[in-house]
């Protein structure tokens, strides 16, 4: 099975061709907009942990900027940040793509920046631009699984028709990325049975360990579900989990990737399922699996979603009929057609599939259409990892 | 007939299709469709949520997925509404306010 994508120079194959305007910290985040304003293919991002966000964020920012959809990079910087715009540039330049930086401060402020950052920018539009797209096996696709505003119908049909897909992907010799740490709270026996072997049966229990005392640190309410979850039907975690893993499907897990201050651990060659650590929330998981090299997220939602991401499309599926009804300019795939009874778990996770090798070849998700470009980053907070005594 | 879906065949569980009011005679399905029983809800229960098919006793194991799912906080009956009010989580636990509106 082949998709037609973007060949970047360290073999990894992008499905967009997207010049990202990174600005290091968010105090250069409104220069970096007004230099990525008006170019096309051009989107500006940040971080909102200030100028010293610790290595989890550098992680993240220098993972993003190597994904395959990245075109080419250009890096924003005040000058004095303790995470400088010209050190992740060196980490990110190491992937062989167009990467330059600026410092505000050096080039003598706002006006010169927006300027000399607009020029930089055009030279790297010119070079990516005209790149056409190639035919490549879907075994260089890494696709990310995440839920979110979850109901029963998302364990009952969203998550198990992607379930079909994330099988379908592996066979065919592509990768599959869960981030769920704490849906995984109640889950770990079926995703233990699934493990490739005993050292990844143990990351497994310790991933989601560590995940739930995070969570539930006495003395502190954490809200872990949302009311919506309730709402919609969903008891208790262990409910919920056990939904939100169908969408992992049913193939051997290779391995858990490492997401820490030590290390940010890509998906390797080769294909297969693979857990990763983070965190639950959304837009900030999206970035992680994003810089663990996934080209595109399937989003399952019971409750219904509006958002995307600034770099990698995302497919949102809906397992509640009555959320497709009311959203369906949001939703890519109605597979509440599972709970209506007019169609199977198989043939809604193979209608995924189609759109996934679509969506691969450059068709435009209804996120894309609308323009949603959401990029937020997540940091464990070393002072809980320490006291919990969770530091790797 | 309205249904209600039974993932597993060790649940005591099943989830609601549709809305079922209060003396629905539902059809329990398997997710191969086949009809398994036939139960009426002792109360109304909203679409996507649970009822009993058969009594759990108060501290027994509420299954779904083939798996546990939390334990019964009081005594459940055949066709009684299941959710936050009378099971609980081995785990974690829900918190009491999501969000603490101003008076």
């Amino acid at each position: 099975m082949k998709f037609y994508g973007y060949e970047r120079p360290d073999g990894s194959v992008g499905i967009r061709n997207i010049l990202l305007v990174m600005s290091v910290a968010d105090c250069s985040e409104p220069v970096a907009r007004m230099i990525a304003n008006g170019t096309d293919g051009a989107v500006a991002i940040t971080q909102h942990y200030g100028c010293i966000p610790g290595q989890m964020v550098a992680n993240t920012l220098i993972g993003v900027g190597e994904n395959p959809n990245v075109a080419a990079v250009l890096l924003v910087g005040m000058g004095c940040e303790g995470m400088p715009a010209h050190a992740l540039g060196k980490m990110i330049k190491r992937s062989g793509k167009p990467v330059e930086w600026i410092s505000i401060q050096d080039i003598g402020g706002t006006q010169n920046a927006v300027t000399k950052g607009k020029q930089i920018l055009k030279g790297m539009s010119e070079k990516v631009v005209g790149l056409k797209r190639k035919e490549f096996d879907v075994g260089k696709l890494i696709v990310g699984v995440k839920c979110g505003g979850s109901d029963t119908s998302s364990g009952l049909a969203g998550n198990p028709a992607v379930g079909v897909l994330s099988d379908t992907l592996v066979d065919a010799g592509g990768a599959v990325i869960m981030m769920e740490p704490i849906e995984a709270v109640g889950a770990e026996e079926p995703l233990a049975a699934r493990a490739l072997n005993e050292e990844v049966k143990k990351k497994i229990y310790k991933m989601i360990g560590d995940e739930e005392k995070r969570w539930s640190v006495p003395g502190a309410q954490m809200e872990f579900m949302c009311k919506g979850n309730v709402e919609g039907g969903l008891t208790t975690i262990e409910e919920k989990s056990l939904g939100a893993i169908h969408k992992s499907g049913s193939r051997p897990i290779m391995g858990v990737l490492e997401n820490s201050d030590r290390l940010l651990e890509k998906v390797p060659e080769g294909g297969g399922v693979y857990l990763q650590d983070g965190t639950h929330m959304e837009p900030m998981a999206m970035s992680f699996m994003a810089a663990a090299g996934a080209q595109m997220v399937i989003f399952v939602t019971g409750c219904g979603g509006t958002f995307g991401h600034a770099i990698v499309p995302f497919i949102k599926v809906t397992g509640n009929p009555e959320t497709y009804r009311r959203m369906p300019q949001d939703m890519d795939i109605n597979a509440g057609t599972i709970i209506t009874g007019e169609e199977s778990v198989d043939s809604v996770g193979h209608r995924i599939f189609e759109e996934v090798m679509k969506v691969a070849s450059g068709k435009a998700t209804l996120g894309e259409t609308l323009g949603y470009d959401n990029f937020s980053v997540f940091r464990a907070d070393p002072r809980l990892e320490a006291l919990l005594n969770l530091s790797k | 007939m309205k249904r209600a879906l039974m993932m597993n065949e060790k649940d005591n569980v099943a989830t609601a299709l549709e809305n079922l009011d209060e003396g629905t005679l539902t059809g329990v399905i398997l997710p191969s469709q086949e009809l398994l029983k036939e139960v009426t809800t002792l109360q109304a229960i909203p679409s996507g949520h649970k009822l009993a098919i058969i009594d759990i006793k108060k501290g027994d194991n509420v299954m779904k997925y083939g798996e546990i799912i939390g334990k019964a906080s009081q005594n459940i009956e055949l066709g009684d509404y299941v959710h936050v009010h009378n099971v609980t989580s081995n785990r974690m636990q829900m918190p009491e306010v999501w969000y603490r509106e101003e008076e």
